[in-house]
């Protein structure tokens, strides 16, 4: 059989087995769980969120269960894959941005480009736009996408990828991002049904498009809500449940990044992981802490203290509410 | 009319926001990067430009955070947000020529105003440079697709470079007619550095010194820069801040975690934290009718 033969029976029994999870009523497991089925050794990932409504606990349990290889594809993904990256579970990147907020440069990215701590990673860098249109283009299943970013930047010349073609159509030149399909994603949203109909409120980022580029696309949620909740509103479903493979829910899942609706940015707790962050030795003892010592995101939720928690989600909701 | 009341307790990273906020016009729809230029953004809306639509790029669009955020997805740009969207929505109503003007920062910046925020090489080569930095994020678009763009950038020898090692985010690439060639619109007004503003000369696409900030020197300035930089013929020192425009930053930020200046940042603890913070919300959010 010709190797582009096997190779697509391979994608079809791929793609019925990605169906039959798909289609399953009931999609709701642990987060140990749904890492454990959904993320494997060399997979490529992408986080949902954009500094804010970030993944942070489906990073945490990357870390726990010690994944390696990862190839992460990512708009600007911050310290959830700064905190991979330190932990030497990540081999490439093809991202946008890489730092944590305002308060540093990303240290574990910087030591791993920079001096090959813990170990090397490789960098494709492309735009925040670039990489968004890889996603979009992901989610309508065509090869690429053109955009008027990149053109007389070095951005190409360094990411082969990005190429640079006449408009055919007899325009100036434009710029061609390839599709992205990550193997897995891990978005983070406000609420979602048992069938994975997800709910977001506040900014989208690429969060849509994620969820459909994405072989498998794992939900974590502030809150299970029953069906009828999903359907008075139907217009906030982003992610709808076909492209959805598990469900988990999980409370403060974006700590310490804001999550509209339900809690405000942790402003400190990211100053101080970039405080401990500042050599590889005092970045080890904070994973020990905060993410190996915890056995789930809520006995990490017990370290950071329920009035700290309670605070934050205070301070979200003097500003901003979800109506119903 | 009421006469300007000038400030004589500011610094310079304050004079910084102050002189990019005044760069924005009433009405402007402007595409904001991380850190000053938000405070610059929110502080044009307070002082002049009260019609101004700030984006956001993870999809907030024109919110009124009650105070300044640390990043570009803060919950708190919904805050009265007459528009929330996604990430590759808001870049292509930027790419489609929505934005009026765009405010980024940068690690280097050169000549012909190009930008280099990935990596210092100094040495090393792209997959190991000697720094690197965190990437273009949306730089590169909004110095593609804005009307203008203002490039903040700490005036150091390190940073004015000739030419940087490594271009982001374009300016003028190698000068007239290379953005014309690509099918860029617009192109970098100014740079805003810490001590004076240079902008570019519209027939070369060079950066010159245009306007120093009060009591700086323009020997001190062009030590700063990298070559031999043009000095206008009417050199003026830049007005400083009012009183009302640093009594608002500070306000806006109170913990200081923008501008780092008075050092309340580095040691707050979480409470004390929490209650400056939304006690100075008050200030800021709009009384709510019975």
């Amino acid at each position: 059989m010709p190797s582009w033969q096997s190779r697509a029976l391979t994608v079809a029994r791929e793609d019925a087995m990605a169906r039959d999870r798909k289609h399953r009523e009931d999609k709701v497991m642990t987060l140990r769980d749904a890492v454990h089925e959904f993320v494997s050794d060399g997979h490529s990932l992408t986080f949902g969120g954009f500094c804010g409504r970030n993944s942070q606990a489906g990073a945490y349990e990357i870390v726990r269960q010690g994944k390696r290889d990862l190839r992460l594809i990512d708009d600007s993904p911050t310290d959830q894959v700064d905190i991979l990256i330190g932990a030497g579970c990540v081999k490439n990147l093809e991202i946008a941005w890489q730092g944590v907020s305002i308060f540093a440069l990303a240290s574990n990215f910087r030591r791993a480009i920079e001096k090959g701590v813990p170990h090397t990673v490789e960098v494709e860098d492309y735009s925040n736009y670039a990489a968004g249109l890889r996603f979009l283009a992901g989610a309508m299943n065509v090869p690429f996408l053109p955009t008027r970013s990149l053109l007389g930047s070095d951005i190409p010349r360094y990411n082969r990828k990005i190429r640079i073609i006449d408009d055919p159509y007899g325009g100036k030149p434009v710029a061609l991002v390839p599709a992205a399909h990550p193997d897995t994603t891990i978005i983070h949203v406000q609420r979602a049904d048992v069938r994975g109909n997800a709910q977001i409120w506040g900014h989208l980022a690429n969060d849509e498009n994620k969820a459909r580029a994405a072989k498998r696309t794992v939900i974590t949620c502030e809150e299970i809500v029953p069906e009828e909740a999903i359907f008075r509103i139907p217009n906030m479903t982003a992610i709808p449940s076909y492209c959805v493979d598990a469900v988990v829910q999980v409370a403060y899942a974006s700590h310490p990044w804001s999550c509209y609706g339900y809690y405000s940015h942790d402003v400190l707790f990211q100053r101080d992981y970039a405080r401990s962050n500042e050599t590889h030795e005092g970045f080890l003892e904070w994973l020990n802490k905060w993410v190996l010592s915890c056995e789930d995101h809520q006995h990490y939720c017990e370290m950071i203290g329920t009035e700290r928690l309670a605070e934050i989600a205070r301070m979200e909701q003097a500003l901003n509410r979800i109506p119903i | 009319m009421q006469q300007t009341e000038y400030a004589d307790d500011y610094s310079f990273a304050e004079l910084m926001a102050v002189v990019a906020a005044r760069e924005i016009r009433d009405g402007e729809k402007v595409f904001i990067g991380i850190g000053l230029p938000m405070i610059a953004g929110f502080l044009a809306i307070h002082a002049h430009a009260p019609r101004a639509v700030l984006f956001f790029e993870g999809g907030y669009i024109g919110g009124r955070p009650p105070c300044a955020c640390t990043d570009v997805g803060d919950s708190m740009l919904g805050f009265q947000a007459p528009y929330v969207t996604s990430l590759w929505r808001t870049f292509s109503d930027l790419q489609r020529g929505y934005c009026d003007l765009a405010i980024i920062g940068s690690a280097q910046v050169d000549r012909f105003g190009n930008v280099n925020s990935t990596a210092i090489f100094d040495g090393g080569v792209y997959q190991a440079p000697k720094i690197r930095l965190p990437g273009s994020g949306g730089a590169n678009d909004m110095a593609s697709s804005a009307g203008r763009v203002l490039i903040m950038a700490r005036l150091e020898r390190r940073r004015f470079v000739n030419q940087v090692n490594y271009v982001t985010s374009p300016g003028y690439i190698e000068g007239p007619g290379a953005r014309e060639r690509y099918g860029l619109r617009g192109g970098p007004a100014a740079v805003i550095s810490d001590k004076a503003i240079f902008r570019f000369d519209e027939h070369t696409r060079e950066m010159y010194l245009s306007n120093v900030y009060p009591g700086v020197d323009v020997q001190y300035v062009r030590s700063e820069v990298g070559w031999d930089i043009r000095v206008t013929q009417d050199m003026k020192a830049v007005d400083p801040p009012t009183k009302e425009e640093v009594r608002f930053i500070r306000s806006y930020d109170p913990t200081d975690v923008i501008l780092r200046r008075r050092g309340i940042f580095s040691d707050i603890d979480f409470s004390s934290w929490a209650t400056l913070t939304r006690s100075n919300w008050q200030k800021f959010i709009p009384q709510s009718k019975p």
